[in-house]
């Protein structure tokens, strides 16, 4: 059981405010993915909940307890580190025993508990080894059976992939959505990558530059991004945001033609998000559709995305098929298919509803 | 250095048939030709620009080496194989110095004593110098208020010569206008204050404490150095796991400082056992009170050179002395040096 509950969570460097109050509540059994850029402040905040540092200002909740002055191992956290941070004189047995241990836990049971996790995660032929003789990914297991010995509430990873090669990425992340399902408690994982936050989340939490921009579902971050910096964050190849201005039931660029969406939210100018696969391209310029010429196109095999530049020179993706071969500065007319643009508004970015 | 560095490998590598040494034409010129196979074969320094370089930095320090400690050490081998008259040598004795510095009175008891002051030197300074150091390496590591003055502070004393803080604390110790003395009367503890140097029971402590001053900066910034080569997120996944200071110290940095260590109690023992600068200043050629300051290094001069009060000088017994301070210290430090080394870790 464990729930998590930041109410105005500020935290301040000296003079430098990285957090500028975070409410979040986190339900049992969630898997929660803080993702951002390079520092929005999601590291930051998963080491105020783990109490590596202390909270500038608001509470944190856990259970409906205060967690604010308790010392981060008796808060029934345990986390997995980037580094992995494995202490290099113990072999891994040691390792995973060490905290277990200092929990005032049986011999018997620290034994069981290891052996449970050393099967879980495959280890139980590196229990001897020292951390130095093992590889990135059997290092990452070794810090997940750490964490797992102590039987936490909750589980915090901070870019546990970060360290590792593609390959291993792929693998590693089916592990820890395996893991999550198997143990059930309440994780929190933070990275930058969005395709691991899509992949692993029930939830997801996109912070920018110490402010939560918006959380909910994948679907819901991707289906109905709150504002611009969610919208073109969420997605690859991101979503282009094109600044059009409304002329009746049309919406126009500048000196780029116009086109026809369906129902429009009111006002008079937006910015208009559209992503690679609500752009349909057509050879040629003239007829319905905002003019542009290609930039380059993307091969990928089942696929390809061709970029264009429309006339107000915004860069716009197109998903299209394989075969369909567009040469640089081809003429190209951009229609959009209907009901799947997105409005935002132009001064504030938030999203509009049609 | 390249060069050689390059021939070294070339006895491994030759023989095979591996792709890599083939492609640069080095493996091909090596296996074809037996005369250039055996010029490679050993790692030499050709009398090149650079060779030459290497050699003019090299052998101007090895003569001072040679000069001034190897030939000492080994004369001082030799001396205590001779009887001495002053600075003549008479015949050779074999072991009869080392027989008589070690079992014949009255050098027996003065060998004893001053080992035994030694031992005590070493075990004292282990504790007061290494172990405050670490302690105090602790508290600048963990950034306590004040810290980065005080690792300043804490290392200032380390570049002072040895006779100014001999001098120093010996005006502290000063029974009358000292200043230890007259603050343990000012705040009222006035039956503490005693001659600090002037009796036995006190004396090698005061010089320890003096020493352990004087030197405390050296282990702090070692084993400083070696807690800073912890990585911040082991203490951060430590910290997820106990809040004890104390199972962090014995169960994390400590084990992870161990290079220092090795470092630090080598040294120490070799400068416990060759001490004399404080003792001689402080507590005289003598060891007064009653040899109770008395160490090798002091009981050394004393035999081979002479004191004050006779001036009756023994080469054969001071180098017999040496001999043997030397080989216990080579030993001693040789042994520590690889059990220590033994318990360090790749971090």
């Amino acid at each position: 059981m464990a729930r998590l509950s930041l109410r105005g969570i500020k935290k301040r460097f000296k003079t430098t405010d990285v957090l500028h109050g975070i409410d979040l509540e986190i339900g049992d059994r969630e898997f929660v993915v803080f993702v951002g850029p390079s520092g929005c402040g999601k590291s930051t905040l998963l080491r105020l909940i783990a109490g590596l540092d202390p909270i500038s200002d608001g509470d944190f909740f856990l259970n409906d307890q205060r967690m604010n002055d308790v010392a981060p191992s008796r808060r029934g956290i345990a986390m997995v580190f980037q580094s992995y941070a494995l202490y290099p004189h113990m072999d891994v047995y040691e390792n995973m025993a060490f905290g277990a241990r200092l929990m005032g836990l049986s011999k018997d049971e620290v034994e069981k508990r290891i052996a449970d996790a050393a099967r879980m995660l495959r280890l139980d032929e590196l229990l001897k080894r020292k951390p130095r003789e093992l590889s990135g990914g059997q290092r990452q297991r070794v810090a997940i059976g750490r964490a797992l010995v102590r039987k936490p509430d909750v589980f915090l990873l901070d870019e546990p992939l970060s360290n590792l090669d593609a390959a291993l990425r792929s693998d590693v992340r089916l592990e820890i959505a395996k893991l999550h399902r198997d143990i059930g408690g309440t994780m929190i994982y933070v990275t930058h990558d969005q395709v691991e936050a899509m992949t692993l989340a029930d939830k997801i939490v996109v912070m920018n530059a110490g402010r939560i921009e918006q959380v909910g579902s994948p679907r819901e971050l991707y289906e109905t991004p709150a504002n611009t910096f969610v919208a073109t964050f969420i997605g690859s190849p991101r979503m282009a945001l094109v600044d059009v201005t409304r002329d009746g039931e049309r919406l126009g660029v500048t000196n780029g033609g116009s086109i026809a969406t369906g129902a429009l939210p009111a006002g008079q100018t937006y910015k208009l998000g559209l992503r690679p696969d609500a752009v349909k391209l057509a050879k040629g310029h003239g007829g319905e559709g905002f003019s542009a010429s290609v930039v380059y196109t993307e091969y990928l095999g089942d696929n390809a995305y061709v970029y264009v530049r429309l006339a107000d020179g915004t860069l716009v993706s197109a998903r299209t098929a394989p075969n369909d071969l567009y040469a640089p500065d081809e003429a190209v007319t951009v229609t959009v298919e209907p009901g799947s643009a997105h409005y935002f508004s132009a001064e504030d970015g938030r999203r509009l509803a049609p | 250095m390249r060069d050689s560095g390059c021939d070294g490998n070339q006895p491994e590598t030759q023989n095979s048939t591996s792709p890599l040494m083939g492609e640069d034409g080095w493996g091909v010129a090596a296996s074809a030709d037996p005369k250039i196979k055996r010029a490679l074969k050993v790692p030499q320094l050709r009398m090149t620009g650079r060779g030459l370089w290497i050699s003019a930095l090299i052998v101007p320090p090895l003569c001072f080496v040679a000069l001034f400690i190897v030939y000492p050490i080994v004369s001082a081998f030799a001396y205590a194989f001779f009887d001495w008259q002053g600075l003549k040598r008479l015949d050779f004795v074999g072991l009869e110095n080392f027989h008589t510095v070690l079992f014949v009175e009255p050098y027996r008891s003065w060998t004893i004593n001053a080992f035994k002051n030694n031992v005590i030197v070493f075990f004292a300074l282990m504790v007061l110098q290494n172990g405050l150091g670490f302690i105090l390496a602790y508290a600048l590591w963990r950034e306590l208020p004040g810290a980065r003055f005080h690792r300043i502070a804490v290392f200032l004393p380390v570049v002072l010569s040895t006779i100014i803080v001999a001098y120093l604390f010996k005006l502290f110790y000063h029974p009358l206008f000292g200043v230890v003395n007259i603050t343990l009367k000012g705040i009222g503890l006035g039956w503490l204050a005693q001659p600090w140097l002037g009796q036995s029971g006190t004396a090698l402590g005061s010089i320890i404490v003096a020493q352990a001053w004087h030197m405390v900066g050296f282990p702090t910034l070692v084993f400083l150095a070696g807690m800073q080569r912890i990585p911040s997120e082991i203490l951060d996944a430590v910290r997820m796991e106990t809040e004890s200071e104390w199972v962090k110290i014995t169960k994390i940095v400590w084990p992870l400082v161990a290079p220092s260590a090795t470092i630090v109690f080598t040294l120490l023992f070799v400068g416990a056992f060759n001490w004399f600068e404080l003792p001689y200043i402080m507590g005289g050629l003598d060891g007064s009170p009653f040899g109770s300051t008395d160490v090798l290094g002091l009981y050394f001069y004393r035999t081979a050179f002479g004191n004050v009060s006779s001036g009756q000088q023994d080469f054969g017994l001071g180098s017999a002395l040496a001999v043997i301070i030397f080989i216990f210290i080579a030993i001693v430090a040789g042994v520590i040096t690889t059990r220590l080394r033994a318990r360090e870790i790749q971090l």
